[in-house]
């Protein structure tokens, strides 16, 4: 492998996505080293979960390519988990007829399933709900359940969908640390701004599809572009 | 749901690492259920050993329908075809090389093919439209038998030739235990699929299709595979069927076999092995019971419809009194007392 691709563990070339008449994504490129993590913010509707779902092969770009490890890579969503990708969904995604326990164990994918999953558990702080069915339990504790689902795989690209949605100030700084705590690289989409700010080392920002800004956080947080962008130009 | 039966505060209360269900392994399960099996039918006169085992037969299609159904999520109204399938090919196999393994195996290889083919349908349809596929085939069966009746001879169906069993044994003790070695091959074999990560690849797909396509399964072939699994389980069911009817035709598989098939698994306890069980017990013994107090009436159009009526009566009741099936019971008459304790 050249050093030039071990800094681009994951790259985004020129992606645009369209559905029918609406641009989603409009040329957007990303280079992701390995054990970065990388935030990606925009108002409502900027393309970010877009953005993840061709990441994850769910959205097929109409133009641009991606690749891993620097090889041309076309992603299938049921392959990211053997190539050590791991994806929080938006709406925590989870199997409402099994417990908490086997809810993380079908993210294991590796033979001591149990064992790992009640370590990932732990490590979310929620190991006491194991036995419990997830539809009966509290929004944030679903959200931790669903961050040790993605643990569990152990993967070298985490990605996370808005991990600190409804969530208190409490319990995103405990995300915080947990994020920077885990080593791998991250790509974090959140409307959180504190806590974009404090984890990533490098941020997208995304406005109707359009990357306007990309830069360290604090480029970021003195980019006009941006301000504008939230807060609209008449404003 | 059983998002609404279980409590929070239980899970709560309980320490880190809480202690989690031991279950028995399937095995020891299933030798206890053969020598029960074996030990009923030295005392049980020849009928009932008959409907033993015409049990045992149902047992393999109720269990391999609730893990197709109850784990896997997918509707199938075609199983009762597929049971058709299985008994034909043990019928024409048998007739013509008259070796019952070999036929045997030949209805379950060809059941599981078909069921392969209609699993590759099935994977790409969802709710109303799988249940719709599946529906179909199980109206095809007559067609199929009467316009290839050279080789199905039609309505009349075939008759299926058998060695007698040895001198020593009754028939229906023979019958029983035939059938009862195939059911319980056939739900160790499910069992002990079902507890591992298949059984949780099954759920998850049942549950959440992104999010399992996130953890790395693959939703077709999860999907696929659960089909032919159940498929050949109804296979077996078929052949054990001819084998016992000692004939095959038509009749013996209409539409109500795959709607009874499926009441009597949600009924017993839809995704649940023993509910399966439960669901074959009711198969053999609700129409019998029907059949009787029709007779007793004496009114011929009141003894074909009662069974119907029955199997309608007790889903209604037991999905008010255990909406988990006959099977939750026993779990939840123990939290109800965890609860007044």
């Amino acid at each position: 492998m050249s050093t030039d691709s071990q800094l681009k563990e994951l790259a985004l070339h020129d992606i645009s996505v369209r559905f029918g008449g609406l641009t989603a994504l409009d040329n957007v490129s990303l280079r992701v080293a390995p054990g970065r993590i990388v935030g990606v913010i925009g108002p409502n509707g900027a393309g970010k979960t877009t953005l993840f779902n061709v990441i994850c092969g769910f959205v097929q770009p109409t133009s641009g390519s991606l690749t891993l490890d620097g090889r041309p890579w076309r992603p299938r969503p049921h392959h990211l988990s053997r190539l050590g990708i791991a994806r929080t969904l938006q709406g925590v995604g989870q199997f409402a007829g099994m417990t908490v326990l086997e809810n993380v164990m079908v993210g294991a994918r590796h033979r001591h399933a149990e064992s790992e999953a009640l370590a990932a558990l732990e490590r979310c702080g929620v190991d006491r709900y194991a036995s419990a069915y997830p539809g009966a339990l509290p929004y944030a504790i679903r959200k931790r359940i669903e961050l040790a689902r993605a643990l569990v795989a152990k993967p070298r690209i985490l990605m996370l969908d808005e991990p600190a949605g409804g969530l208190d100030a409490d319990e995103i700084a405990w995300l915080g640390a947990l994020i920077k705590a885990t080593g791998t690289t991250v790509l974090l989409v959140e409307h959180h701004m504190d806590l974009v700010m404090s984890v990533c080392d490098e941020i997208l920002v995304l406005d109707f599809g359009k990357p306007i800004a990309l830069g360290s956080p604090e480029e970021i947080s003195a980019d006009p572009k941006v301000t504008e962008a939230y807060l609209g130009a008449a404003a | 749901m059983t998002t609404i039966e279980s409590r929070p505060e239980t899970a709560t209360k309980a320490p880190p690492g809480a202690k989690r269900r031991r279950r028995v392994h399937p095995v020891i399960v299933i030798a206890l259920g053969a020598v029960l099996v074996v030990a009923l039918t030295y005392v049980l006169p020849p009928f009932r050993n008959y409907q033993l085992a015409t049990v045992g037969a149902y047992f393999c299609v109720t269990a391999g329908l609730t893990v197709l159904t109850g784990l896997n999520g997918q509707l199938s109204l075609g199983h009762g075809a597929l049971m058709a399938t299985g008994a034909y090919t043990l019928a024409l196999a048998q007739n013509r090389w008259e070796s019952l393994p070999l036929s045997f195996a030949l209805a379950v290889l060809v059941t599981t093919g078909v069921g392969a083919v209609i699993g590759l349908a099935a994977a790409r349809l969802r709710g109303p439209y799988l249940a719709g596929l599946t529906l179909a085939v199980a109206i095809v069966v007559p067609s199929v038998t009467s316009t290839f009746d050279e080789t199905f001879n039609s309505d009349q169906g075939l008759s299926v030739f058998l060695e007698p069993p040895p001198e020593q044994y009754p028939m229906e003790q023979w019958q029983a235990w035939l059938c009862w070695a195939a059911a319980l091959v056939v739900v160790l074999l499910l069992a002990l699929l079902v507890r591992g990560r298949f059984g949780r690849d099954l759920r998850a797909v049942r549950d959440d299709e992104t999010a399992a396509k996130l953890a790395g399964i693959n939703i077709a072939r999860t999907q696929v595979l659960a089909f032919v699994v159940s498929a050949a389980c109804a296979g077996v069911a078929g052949a054990l069927f001819a084998y016992l009817a000692q004939s095959v035709s038509p009749g013996a598989f209409p539409l109500t076999l795959s709607l009874f098939l499926l009441m009597a698994i949600v009924i017993g306890g839809l995704g649940s092995l023993f509910g399966a069980l439960w669901g074959a017990l009711l198969l053999v013994v609700l129409p019998a019971l029907s059949q009787s107090v029709g007779e007793q009436t004496g009114s011929q159009r009141l003894e074909g419809n009662l069974a119907l009526i029955v199997f309608g009566v007790v889903l209604v009741v037991v999905m008010l009194a255990a909406p988990g099936g006959l099977a939750s019971i026993p779990s939840r008459i123990s939290r109800l007392i965890r609860r007044n304790r």
